[in-house]
């Protein structure tokens, strides 16, 4: 569906150029320490972007006639490029917040900027992996294999969100909690499948 | 340079129209003051909510900061209650110090705090000789303050400094800023400042103050001991677990704005005494 696909894109267009308007506008709490604020931005919107990505299969699963699942379902791959494009957008205003590649190296080793980094490097993997190409000399199912690693990547991001909110990881809890779900019914559905009449 | 002479002098003091006189030893000289809208609108008061950019838009939904009570108590001769106005002007008024602010969070501001000496609230209350330190607690208020909602924390939000820290001629308690009264993001009416410490030690919007000859648990020590202690001294040899805290952002300094962070936040020659002997390292 042509129309699906450019809702995704005008999705990725509008949450990427987003920041632009309080900076323009000259918002105060933003232009106090504005490489932190697009740091933040831009790590959640990854994050919201891997969680809807990770969504989409096992509503598939639940919900095998709904036709909207299933055109989202098509540009999976769209949304996970996506997701990894605000990845590398975050990492980059990280390097400018910490100023420069020194702060960013010294601190590599705290579990913290590990678990990020670490899920960077999978899904600059998966996206690299991405093109028709690639895939087709991989072979499907090697492909699909490695293309598991996401739900390690999630994993992580899981902990790396929770460790960077302060007294109480709510907004993690707000953001992982429905995917958590789905993925419990799909393994319900998938493993427990009521037999047909 | 700072430059005090763009505050206007004549205008109203921080609290019930007193003039401000600067302490020329805390002239801000070789500072860059920090512009009041940032000091004014990048605000950690959970109380209110986690988000720093939040608070000024929730702290002025209705919660009162005049008229407000204070209390002194615990191990004093006089203890005493007051309203803040009438504090002030009991302990002669107030001046401005400008001084170096450094949060925790690994970013800093200059400010021009209006208000007067801790010490001089210590000789009021006559602390016993079994006083050994000093507990300031907060407010509580969920109805106005929405972020105490949230059980995460357990209000009231409590500091506490020892009695040669709290005596310390930097130990300030604030009632202004920018010769303006304290706006409720900033902790008004009555806040302390202790700038050689991260700034959650500089407890806001206290209502009451207690000597103590134990020595109380402060808020983040108890919600998270391995990251933040008791003292809680500025210190760049000793990392946060999850950042170095080597070198600082500066708010309002635009993208690239960061600057190495001085032991006690520049304050060593003030209060390095206090520490002699104490190993930082562990003592964080």
């Amino acid at each position: 569906m042509r129309v699906v696909k450019l809702l995704i894109w005008t999705i990725i267009a509008v949450g990427g150029l987003y920041p632009a308007y309080p900076l323009v506008m000259g918002d105060s709490t933003v232009l106090a320490d504005p490489a932190k604020y697009l740091l933040e931005y831009y790590g959640k919107t990854a994050t919201l972007f891997l969680i809807a990505v990770l969504s989409l299969s096992p509503l598939q699963t639940l919900f095998p006639k709904a036709a909207i699942v299933r055109n989202f379902n098509r540009h999976r791959r769209l949304i996970g490029v996506g997701a990894f494009f605000f990845a590398l957008t975050h990492l980059c205003f990280y390097a400018v917040y910490t100023g420069g590649l020194s702060g960013f190296f010294e601190d590599i080793g705290k579990p913290f900027i590990l678990s990020g980094v670490t899920a960077f490097a999978i899904l600059f993997v998966l996206a690299v992996t991405s093109a028709n190409r690639v895939i087709r000399r991989l072979g499907g199912k090697n492909w699909k294999r490695l293309h598991r690693l996401v739900y390690g990547a999630a994993v992580l991001l899981v902990f790396h969100q929770a460790l960077q909110e302060k007294a109480g990881a709510v907004q993690t809890v707000y953001f992982f909690a429905p995917l958590a779900v789905l993925q419990i019914l799909r393994i319900g559905r998938t493993y427990f499948q009521p037999k047909k009449a | 340079m700072a430059m005090p002479s763009l505050i206007p002098q004549a205008l109203a003091g921080a609290t019930a129209g007193f003039p401000v006189k600067v302490n020329p030893k805390f002239d801000g000289s070789g500072l860059d003051l920090t512009s009041y809208k940032y000091v004014t609108s990048y605000n950690n008061f959970y109380e209110f909510t986690t988000d720093k950019g939040g608070v000024k838009e929730l702290a002025n939904q209705g919660w009162k900061t005049d008229p407000w009570t204070i209390k002194i108590g615990g191990l004093v001769e006089n203890p005493f209650k007051a309203d803040v106005n009438e504090l002030v002007k009991k302990l002669g008024g107030i001046e401005e110090r400008i001084y170096r602010f450094r949060c925790v969070e690994a970013w800093s501001m200059v400010v021009p705090w209006d208000g007067f000496p801790l010490r001089k609230l210590i000789e009021l209350a006559k602390p016993k000789s079994s006083a050994r330190f000093l507990k300031f607690t907060t407010f509580v208020d969920p109805k106005s303050a929405p972020g105490q909602k949230r059980r995460t924390i357990d209000w009231p939000y409590v500091e506490a400094l020892n009695m040669a820290e709290a005596t310390n001629d930097l130990a300030f308690v604030a009632t202004g800023v920018y010769g303006k009264p304290l706006p409720n993001q900033n902790g008004a009416p009555i806040r302390l400042v202790v700038p050689w410490k991260y700034g959650f030690k500089s407890i806001k919007s206290i209502v009451k103050i207690e000597f103590t000859s134990k020595r109380p648990v402060n808020t983040w020590q108890q919600l998270a001991p391995e990251e933040y202690g008791f003292y809680a001294n500025v210190n760049p040899e000793v990392d946060h677990p999850r950042w170095s805290q080597a070198s600082e952002r500066i708010i309002g300094g635009g993208f690239s704005a960061r600057q190495p962070t001085l032991l006690f936040n520049g304050y060593e020659k003030e209060v390095g005494h206090i520490y002699k002997g104490v190993n930082l390292r562990l003592l964080y």
